[in-house]
C-alpha cells in the first residue's frame, strides 16, 4: 500500500519533471524564434524611426520599400544567379534609390502642406509600388520562395534547437544595427542627420542643407528596410502584400519603444517579436497576426510616448 | 443661367440620370450605377470626418464591412428581414465608429492614422478568423430582399432603395456642414485649441464626426450586402481604404459635391479597370499622389473657379 503510494508519487514527480522540461523547451524555442523575428521587426522599426526622427513624418510606403528590396534581391539572386552578398548590397542600393524618389515625390513638395498631405501622398506611393510589384512579380497568391543561405540543419545551443538560418539572420540583423549606429556616430552625413533631427532651424543656420539631409534620411530608412527584407526573405515567402504586414509590425515596435527613439525601436521590435511568438504558441497561431494591431492600439492609448520615448510636450 | 450651371443643378441632373438607369439600361449598368451610389455615400461620409472634422482616420473600410456583415449576419443567423437588418447593421457601424472617437481625443495626426489603420486590420482579422460567426475567408451568400409587393425585380428594387437613401444622405450632409455642427467641425480641424477656447466641446464634435461617418459607411455596407447578395472579407480590405481616400481627395477635401463627383468618376474608372488588379492599384495610388501634389483641392476647385453659379462655400 505504502510502497504503491510511493511509486505513484515517484511517477508523478517524474511526469512533472518531464512536463517541466517540455515547457522549458517550448518556452526557449518560442523565445529564440521571437528574438529572430523581433530582430527583423526592429530593423523595420529602425527605418521608420530614422525617418520620423528627422522629418516628424511616418512614411506609410515603408513596408512597400521593404517589399521592393526583397523582390530586387529575388530577381538578382534567384533569377540572375548573382551571389547572395552582392545581391544584398544591390538590393539595399535599389531600396535607397526608391527611398530618395519617395522623398522627391511625396515629401519634399509637400513639406509645407502639412501632415495629412504627406501621409496621403505616401499611401499613394505605397499603392503604386505594390501594383508595380504585382505586375512584375506575379499576382495575388503568388508566393516566391527565396533559397536558404545555409543548410537547414538545426543547431543545438544548450537545451534549445535553433534553425541555423535564424541564427544567421539574427547575427546579420545585429551587424546592420551596429553598422547603422557607427554611421550615425562617425560619418559626416550621420552627424548632419542627427543635427537636423534635433533642431532643423539651427541645422540650417550652421550651413547644413536640410532638404538634402531629409532626402538621405528617406534613402537610409529605405536602405535599412531593403536590408531587413533581404535578410528575412529566406525565412519567409515573398509576395506583393507582405509590405503592409511588416510595416504594421515595425510600426507597433516603433510605437512601443517611442517613435523617436532608436534604442526604443530595437527594444520594441524584440518585444513585439517575442510577444507574437508567445501568443502564437500559447493561444493559437491565428493570434500571431493580430497581436501587432493589439500592441499598437494599447501602446497608443496607454503608453503614447513609448517605453524609451521622451515625455511629450503639447505643442500649440 | 447661374441656376442651370451651378452645383445644385449638377446634383439634380446626376441623380435624375441615376434614377433613370434601371428604365433604360441593362442589368450590368444597373449594378455599376448602384455601386456608384454606394461609393457616393462612402465618400461623403469619409469627407465629413477627414475633410470637415480634420480627423485623418483609416477605419472607413472597416465600418463599411461592419455594416455589411451586420446586416447580412442578422438575416442569415437570426432570420431578420432585410428592412430591419440593414438599419441595424448601419447603427452597429455607427456605434463602433463612435467608440473610435475616444482614442481620437488623445491621439492626432500620425498616431490617429495608424491606430485606426490597426483597428481596420484587426477588424479584417476578425472577419477572417471568427469563422463560427463570419464564415471566414470564403464569405457567404445573403438572401435577396423581396420587392414583389411593389412589382420590381430584386436588383431594381434595391437600386431604388439605394437611390432614395443616397439622396437623403447627401442632402443631410449638405445641411450638416452648413449648421452649427459643421462649423464646429471645421473650427476643430483648423485649430483644435482655438476651437476649444471658443467653446467647441471636442469630445462631442469628434464623437459626432466619427458617428456620422460610421453611419454613412455602415449604411453603404448594408446596401452593398443586398446589391451583391454576397459578403466576404476581401470586399473591405486595404484597397477599399485607398479607394475611399482617393475618391475624397480627387473630388475635393471639404466639399460634399466634390465627394459625389469624385465617387462617380472613380467608380467609372474602377469599372473600366475591373480586370486588372495591379493596374487598379497603380492608377488609384497615382491619382491620390497626383491630386495631393498638383490639385490639392480636388476637381471641385476647377468648377468653383470656372463655372458661374458654383457657390459651394470654401471649407478647404
Amino acid at each position: 500500500m505504502d510502497e504503491a503510494g510511493g511509486r505513484q508519487a515517484e511517477d508523478d514527480r517524474r511526469d512533472h519533471a518531464r512536463i517541466g522540461r517540455g515547457a522549458i523547451l517550448i518556452f526557449s524555442y518560442l523565445l529564440a524564434t521571437g528574438i529572430t523575428s523581433g530582430a527583423l521587426y526592429a530593423l523595420v522599426a529602425l527605418g521608420i524611426v530614422i525617418v520620423y526622427k528627422s522629418t516628424e513624418v511616418v512614411n506609410l510606403a515603408h513596408g512597400e520599400l521593404f517589399m521592393m528590396g526583397g523582390f530586387l534581391a529575388y530577381t538578382l539572386h534567384v533569377m540572375a544567379r548573382v551571389p547572395y552578398i552582392p545581391s544584398l548590397l544591390l538590393a539595399v542600393a535599389g531600396a535607397f534609390l526608391i527611398g530618395i524618389v519617395t522623398d522627391r515625390v511625396a515629401f519634399r513638395p509637400l513639406i509645407r502642406e502639412g501632415l495629412v498631405s504627406v501621409l496621403l501622398a505616401t499611401i499613394g506611393v505605397s499603392f503604386i509600388l505594390k501594383g508595380l510589384a504585382r505586375l512584375i512579380w506575379g499576382g495575388k497568391g503568388d508566393y516566391l520562395a527565396f533559397p536558404p543561405l545555409v543548410s537547414p540543419e538545426p543547431i543545438r545551443v544548450g537545451n534549445v534547437m535553433i534553425m541555423s538560418q535564424q541564427l544567421v539572420v539574427l547575427v546579420a540583423a545585429i551587424v546592420v544595427m551596429l553598422a547603422f549606429a557607427l554611421f550615425f556616430k562617425t560619418t559626416r552625413a550621420g552627424k548632419f542627420m542627427q543635427a537636423t533631427a534635433s533642431n532643423p532651424k539651427a541645422a540650417t543656420l550652421v550651413g547644413i542643407r536640410v532638404d538634402r539631409v531629409y532626402m538621405y534620411t528617406f534613402g537610409v530608412g529605405a536602405a535599412v528596410a531593403g536590408a531587413s527584407a533581404v535578410l528575412m526573405a529566406p525565412l519567409t515567402l515573398l509576395y506583393p502584400d507582405i509590405g503592409f504586414l511588416l510595416f504594421i509590425k515595425g510600426f507597433a515596435a516603433a510605437v512601443l519603444g517611442g517613435l523617436a527613439s532608436v534604442p526604443g525601436a530595437i527594444v520594441g521590435g524584440l518585444l513585439v517579436g517575442i510577444l507574437e511568438q508567445f501568443a502564437a504558441g500559447f493561444i493559437g497561431t491565428t493570434v500571431q497576426d493580430v497581436s501587432a494591431f493589439v500592441v499598437i492600439m494599447f501602446a497608443l492609448i496607454f503608453l503614447p510616448t513609448g517605453i524609451l520615448g521622451a515625455r511629450g510636450v503639447r505643442k500649440i | 443661367m447661374r441656376l442651370l450651371l451651378g452645383n445644385r443643378a449638377f446634383l439634380v441632373v446626376l441623380f435624375a440620370a441615376l434614377a433613370l438607369v434601371p428604365v433604360v439600361a441593362n442589368q450590368y449598368t444597373v449594378y455599376v450605377g448602384n455601386l456608384m451610389m454606394l461609393y457616393i455615400i462612402l465618400a461623403v461620409g469619409l469627407n465629413l470626418l477627414v475633410g470637415f472634422a480634420g480627423q485623418l482616420a483609416f477605419a472607413n473600410a472597416a465600418m463599411y464591412g461592419i455594416g455589411a456583415y451586420g446586416a447580412a449576419l442578422l438575416q442569415v443567423k437570426l432570420g431578420w428581414p432585410y428592412w430591419l437588418a440593414a438599419p441595424s447593421g448601419a447603427l452597429m457601424a455607427m456605434a463602433i465608429g463612435t467608440l473610435l472617437a475616444f482614442p481620437a481625443l488623445r491621439l492626432s495626426g500620425i498616431y490617429l492614422a495608424l491606430a485606426t489603420l490597426a483597428f481596420a486590420q484587426a477588424t479584417q482579422w476578425v472577419l477572417l478568423h471568427w469563422e463560427t460567426v463570419t464564415f471566414g475567408a470564403g464569405g457567404f451568400a445573403v438572401p435577396e430582399p423581396d420587392f414583389r409587393a411593389v412589382g420590381l425585380r430584386a436588383s431594381d428594387g434595391i437600386y431604388y432603395v439605394s437611390w432614395i437613401v443616397t439622396v437623403l444622405l447627401v442632402i443631410f450632409a449638405w445641411r450638416v456642414v452648413r449648421s452649427r455642427v459643421g462649423r464646429a467641425m471645421v473650427a476643430m480641424r483648423d485649430r483644435e485649441i482655438a476651437a476649444q477656447a471658443l467653446g467647441v466641446d471636442l469630445l462631442r464634435y469628434k464623437a459626432m464626426a466619427f458617428a456620422l461617418s460610421g453611419f454613412y459607411a455602415g449604411t453603404a455596407g448594408a446596401l452593398y450586402s443586398a446589391v451583391l447578395n454576397f459578403v466576404s472579407p476581401e470586399g473591405f480590405d486595404l484597397f477599399q481604404m485607398v479607394l475611399h481616400k482617393s475618391m475624397v481627395v480627387v473630388g475635393g477635401l471639404g466639399s460634399i459635391v466634390g465627394s459625389v463627383l469624385g465617387a462617380a468618376l472613380l467608380v467609372y474608372l474602377l469599372d473600366v479597370l475591373r480586370q486588372f488588379k495591379a493596374t487598379q492599384e497603380i492608377v488609384f495610388g497615382a491619382l491620390l499622389l497626383g491630386f495631393v501634389l498638383f490639385q490639392p483641392h480636388g476637381v471641385v476647385e476647377f468648377f468653383r473657379r470656372h463655372v458661374p453659379g458654383w457657390d459651394e462655400p470654401l471649407h478647404s
